[in-house]
C-alpha cells in the first residue's frame, strides 16, 4: 500500500507542472486561438496525471471508475467548448495572430 | 451537429427505444459518479431525464455500434499523442522565445456519419499543435500552432485511428 500511494503523490506532483504551464500559456500566448491550445492540452495531461495518482491512492475500483469518468466528462467538456469558442472567433472574422 | 432525421419523422416506437437506452446509460454513468445513496436520485432522476431528452433532440440517430478492438487500439494512441500535446504546449509557454509559428489549415474529412466526426473534432484539440477551428460540409479548419508541424499526416493518422473504433476502413492514403 505504502508503495502505491507514493507512486500515486509522484503522479500528482507531475501534473502541477502542466497546470502551471498551461495557464502561463494562457497568460503569454499573443490570440486567442494560441491560448485555446495552452488551455485545453495542458489541463488536460495535467488532470491525467492527478486522476491517475489518486486513483493509485483510491481504496476501491469504484473510486477509480469515478475518476476516470471524471476525467472522460472534462475531457469531452473541454475540447468541445475549444472547438466552439475557436468557432466563434473564426466566424466573427478575428484574424489568427502569425509572426510578423 | 444535428442528425440526418429529425426526432419528429422517427415512429414513435423507435423513438421510446432509444430514449430508453439512453435513460439506462445515462443512469449507470450517475450512479458511478454519485454513488448507490439512493437520495441522490432526487437530482439523479431529474438530470438523467434531461440529458436523455437532449441527447435525443439533438442526435436522433441510433447509438453507435463500436469495435472493441478499435476501441482498444485507440486509447494508448490517444493518451500518447495527448500526452504530446501536453509537453508541446509546456515547452513554448515556458520558453523564453516562445517558438510559435501559428496559422490556419484546411482538412477534407472523409468520415460518413456525424458521430465520428465529432469524436475526430473533439480529438484534434488534444492532439499536438492543433485544435478544430470550424467544420462544414466536409471541411475542417484546423488552427496549428505551428505551421513547420506535419499536421495533415497527424490529423490523416488520427482519422483512420477513428474510423477503426467504429470498425470502419478509410479508403485512400495519399491527399
Amino acid at each position: 500500500m505504502g508503495l502505491l500511494h507514493n507512486l500515486g503523490t509522484v503522479c500528482i506532483l507531475l501534473g502541477i507542472p502542466f497546470f502551471i504551464s498551461g495557464t502561463i500559456g494562457l497568460l503569454r500566448f499573443p490570440d486567442i486561438y494560441t491560448r485555446l491550445h495552452a488551455l485545453t492540452k495542458a489541463d488536460n495531461v495535467g488532470l491525467g496525471f492527478v486522476v491517475l495518482g489518486l486513483s493509485l491512492q483510491a481504496d476501491g475500483w469504484h473510486t477509480v471508475a469515478r475518476l476516470l469518468l471524471i476525467w472522460l466528462l472534462v475531457l469531452i467538456a473541454s475540447s468541445a467548448s475549444c472547438h466552439l469558442v475557436a468557432r466563434a472567433a473564426l466566424r466573427k472574422k478575428i484574424e489568427p495572430w502569425s509572426r510578423p | 451537429m444535428p442528425g440526418n432525421c429529425s426526432p419528429v419523422s422517427l415512429p414513435l416506437a423507435t423513438r421510446l427505444t432509444r430514449l430508453l437506452a439512453r435513460l439506462v446509460l445515462y443512469a449507470v454513468l450517475w450512479s458511478v459518479l454519485a454513488g448507490l445513496d439512493g437520495r441522490s436520485w432526487i437530482i439523479g432522476l431529474p438530470a438523467v431525464s434531461a440529458a436523455a431528452c437532449c441527447s435525443l433532440f439533438f442526435a436522433p440517430q441510433r447509438l453507435c455500434p463500436l469495435s472493441p478492438l478499435g476501441l482498444l487500439r485507440f486509447i494508448p494512441f490517444f493518451l500518447n499523442l495527448s500526452f504530446w500535446g501536453g509537453c508541446d504546449v509546456m515547452r513554448r509557454a515556458l520558453s523564453p522565445v516562445m517558438p510559435l509559428n501559428p496559422g490556419l489549415v484546411r482538412y477534407q474529412v472523409s468520415l460518413p456519419e456525424a458521430p465520428q466526426q465529432v469524436l475526430l473534432l473533439n480529438c484534434i484539440s488534444l492532439l499536438p499543435g492543433t485544435i478544430s477551428a470550424d467544420f462544414s460540409g466536409q471541411c475542417l479548419t484546423i488552427h496549428t500552432i505551428d505551421r513547420d508541424m506535419p499536421v495533415w499526416s497527424t490529423v490523416h493518422l488520427l482519422e483512420r485511428r477513428v474510423a477503426a473504433v467504429f470498425g470502419l476502413r478509410l479508403a485512400g492514403g495519399a491527399p
